[in-house]
């Protein structure tokens, strides 16, 4: 095939169309057959995927949203500043009394007093380094989408290793960095090269973080339906919900402390807010909804479901959030998808309360 | 007095960005590229389509429903001509729909586009006048000059002409060449002579057939209200290696032209518009090219070349660089991408990217962000599958413009036609293999058909904008940032 002498340049003129509504037809034999769709509308398409948008503004509101000037921030930073000064004054005041009891007493104090200081230095330079590492990870993201979308090789090559560097202290992913490694020097088109490297980088950490929602999502509707007080489950079910979203963010390469796990958590309500009527158009849904099932079956194990729903909502939000490449290889995954016996549950009790 | 000189020519830069960087957050984006590569189509559709409302989905202050509208404003530089939108507009869309006429000079527009900001602490209402300047790209293929002397230019331009593309084109002015002698005293009837012979050479490179590009000076081919004048009666001479030129000769006279050229056309082109650009897209007619043979391909490289190296002027010069606003994107577009069939584009993309690759790789120093597309800012053909006996052939249908051939048909410019243009090389390294220039039909594996423009629909407001190819691509790459 590939021996063969190419085709030539050739031209068929259209003869005059009798009829303007009728097929054109060509003269000298051929057929001809107008193109059904519009291959340039596709191209803009896949160049601007809203999911994705969505995704990387909800990115921009929490993880990677930059410093601007607000009211609130102002009067944040100026009242922190202020309580660190009376914590500083507090401190001082400690240690004095402590000296002018005994110079032992005022050493340890002193002592304390700097460990303490260390502790926080510490802390703080931790809390910086993880959230600059989401910022990173959120900006990889968006770099790699925007790659994907121009099929900018050159782009796509650094991007790609730049992600398999974010992974290359675990093990498990030896083999695919080894051949996206190998692919970086072939021949390969951008698109192809990020689109594998989703595949055999990402799919992985996928499965687990999807596993880590189905689980969270049981233990938070099991515990619903069971829990004796409404106010021990709204504990129950915001802990797990932190858990879930830390969990995460972990698997895909972040290691949020407080103040990184508030920013993710930030994106993940932002991402869910304006996916969330898109999730409630999820067809069992909103077919069980409808039909009032709801009122029903037991009150406490609709809560639970709605619940456990709610949570698997979220975790997927987190997942769109916290994953450094975008969907494209893979379907964003759906509730269906991620928790199928939450939405059996709602179909079983149905059934069971229309035969009862 | 070159050393004033070059104190003026400074000064004025950085008094103009100054002057810009004062007068507001405008943006101005540069259209270049070499004549017929659809310099003049591309303005016309850019401001048709943001004026009119054209479907614009990849620009994404467009997608995400942010836009306002785009009007044209008052031309603002009083010394630069208008850019005849409208004119051109009614040349596409009028009764006889033919492409405009090309630009022969630089001329200017400014547009200011309305719409929201969706991020930053300036969130709300907001505004981009964009300033954009046509101007020809055989301009940029001056600026090199100006870190050259005459001696230099001759030597190049000399030993360029005896390359085997072009010997057969440049050997009359070779004939005048060898007639003169530089170092006869200096004789005005000599030199008319020998520029004329200079300036047909350069001419019959740009004649269609052989599609080849431009050396400088480019004023030579479009010299407007300069011609005749001394400044561009001039032409190189043979000179001999290492030889001073003599005070009162024939290559002293040349050489004083050379620089008079460099003074009032070069410099004020760089200093007054070039040097205050901050976007750049410069179009490339690679069809054309491929129609006449790898030859013209190879040439077609070389010029990309030169013209990126413009880029490069002034970039060590000292004080001028902390205030000169530099060309921080720069978009290399394969235009009339609408002549070929989809499954070709990806191609075309990379016929493009091989032949600005050398000149991308000189970028690379200068910090601008770089792309590649191909595209067609007005398109006239549809897409279709013929079927011709066995063969299965991804076509396009449109009007062919009169007198194009292509598999022994000749068009009178009239009748529709399906064309099957060929298959364009999987390897972009293949268009430059072999020596051919000016093939005629049927002796390449490819022919690319030119189309008149397509019908445009009559709207309430005047017509509507015709479909495009990745024009809101490249019109994101270039200006979406600011409308972000």
């Amino acid at each position: 095939m590939s021996d063969a002498a190419p085709p030539r340049p050739r031209a068929f003129r259209l003869a005059p169309a009798t009829d303007p509504a009728g097929a054109p037809r060509l003269e000298g034999g051929a057929s001809i057959a107008p193109e059904t769709f519009d291959p340039f509308a596709k191209e803009a398409e896949a160049a601007l995927d809203p999911d994705e948008a969505r995704v990387e503004r909800a990115q921009a509101q929490g993880m990677a949203s930059k410093r601007r000037f607000s009211l609130a921030a102002v009067f944040w930073t100026a009242s922190g500043l202020l309580v660190s000064l009376a914590a500083g004054l507090w401190i001082d005041r400690i240690v004095e009394d402590l000296f002018s009891r005994s110079r032992a007493l005022g050493a340890v104090g002193l002592a304390l007093a700097a460990i303490a200081l260390a502790a926080l230095a510490g802390l703080v330079a931790r809390e910086a380094r993880a959230v600059l590492r989401q910022r990173g990870i959120a900006r990889l993201h968006a770099g790699l989408a925007a790659a994907r979308a121009a099929d900018d090789g050159r782009a796509a090559r650094v991007l790609v290793a730049e992600l398999a560097g974010l992974y290359a202290h675990r093990p498990e992913t030896a083999s695919a960095r080894a051949e996206l490694a190998r692919l970086q020097g072939e021949i390969v088109d951008g698109r192809d090269l990020i689109d594998l490297a989703e595949r055999t980088l990402v799919a992985p950490l996928d499965r687990r973080a999807r596993a880590e929602i189905a689980a969270a999502a049981r233990r938070v509707s099991a515990f619903t339906t069971l829990a004796p007080r409404a106010a021990l489950d709204v504990i129950f079910v915001a802990a797990q919900a932190i858990r879930l979203v830390r969990r995460i963010a972990e698997i895909y390469g972040g290691r949020p402390g407080a103040l990184g796990l508030l920013r993710i958590g930030r994106s993940a309500l932002a991402h869910l807010a304006v996916t969330g009527g898109v999730a409630a158009g999820d067809t069992i849904l909103q077919q069980v909804l409808g039909h009032g099932i709801a009122a029903r079956i037991s009150a406490k194990l609709g809560e639970g479901v709605l619940n456990g729903l709610l949570t698997t909502r979220l975790g997927l939000s987190a997942m769109a959030v916290c994953r450094p490449a975008p969907y494209a290889a893979i379907a964003p995954p759906g509730v269906t998808d991620v928790a199928p016996f939450l939405l059996k549950g709602w179909k079983a009790a149905g059934e069971q309360k229309d035969v009862g | 007095m070159p050393f004033f000189d070059d104190l003026w020519f400074e000064t004025r830069i950085i008094a103009r960005s100054l002057g810009d960087a004062l007068g507001g957050r405008g943006l101005r984006l540069g259209v270049t590229g070499l004549s017929r590569a659809g310099k003049t189509v591309f303005v016309t559709s850019l401001v048709h389509n943001l004026v009119a409302g054209g479907r614009l989905p990849v620009l994404r202050v467009v997608a995400e429903g942010r836009m306002g509208r785009a009007i044209l404003k008052p031309q603002p530089d009083d010394a630069v001509p208008r850019f005849s939108y409208e004119e051109h507009l009614a040349a596409l869309t009028g009764e006889d729909r033919h492409w405009p006429e090309s630009t022969r000079r630089i001329s200017e527009l400014r547009l200011t586009i309305e719409f929201e900001r969706a991020n930053g602490w300036s969130s709300g209402k907001s505004s981009l006048t964009v300033d954009i300047v046509d101007y020809p790209g055989e301009w940029l293929l001056d600026l090199p000059l100006l870190g050259k002397d005459y001696a230099q230019f001759a030597r190049e331009t000399v030993a360029a002409s005896a390359a085997p593309g072009r010997a057969a084109l440049a050997g009359q002015w070779r004939d005048t060449l060898a007639a003169d002698d530089p170092d006869a005293e200096a004789d005005e009837e000599r030199a008319r002579i020998s520029a004329r012979a200079f300036a047909d050479y350069l001419r019959a490179s740009r004649a269609d057939r052989y599609a080849l590009s431009t050396l400088p000076p480019g004023r030579f081919l479009m010299p407007g209200d300069l011609d005749g004048s001394p400044a561009l009666t001039f032409a190189p001479l043979r000179l001999k290696d290492g030889a001073p030129i003599r005070p009162g000769s024939q290559a002293a006279l040349m050489a004083r032209r050379y620089e008079a050229y460099k003074a009032h056309v070069v410099r004020p082109f760089f200093a007054d518009h070039f040097a205050r650009l901050d976007r750049q897209v410069v179009l490339v007619d690679a069809l054309a090219a491929l129609n006449s043979g790898p030859e013209a391909v190879r040439d077609l490289e070389r010029a990309l070349g030169d013209v990126l190296s413009a880029f490069r002027v002034g970039a060590r010069s000292s004080l001028a660089t902390l205030f000169r606003p530099r060309i921080d994107r720069i978009l290399f577009a394969a235009t009339k991408a609408d002549h070929l069939h989809h499954t070709s584009h990806d191609r075309l993309e990379a016929i493009l990217r091989l032949l600005a690759g050398r000149a991308i790789g000189r970028a690379e120093g200068l910090g601008a962000e770089i792309d590649v597309v191909a595209l067609a800012a007005v398109r006239a053909t549809r897409e279709a599958e013929v079927k011709h006996g066995r063969e299965t052939l991804p076509a396009i249908v449109g009007v062919p413009m009169a007198g194009e051939t292509v598999g022994g048909e000749t068009f009178d410019g009239e009748a529709e036609a399906a064309i099957f243009p060929g298959e364009l090389p999987a390897d972009p390294k293949r268009a430059l293999d072999g020596e051919a220039l000016a093939l005629g039909d049927g002796e390449a594996d490819w022919r690319f058909v030119k189309f008149r423009p397509p019908v445009y629909a009559k709207g309430e407001f005047g017509p509507v904008p015709a479909p495009q190819i990745r024009l809101d691509r490249a019109l994101q790459f270039l200006i979406g940032d600011r409308l972000a």
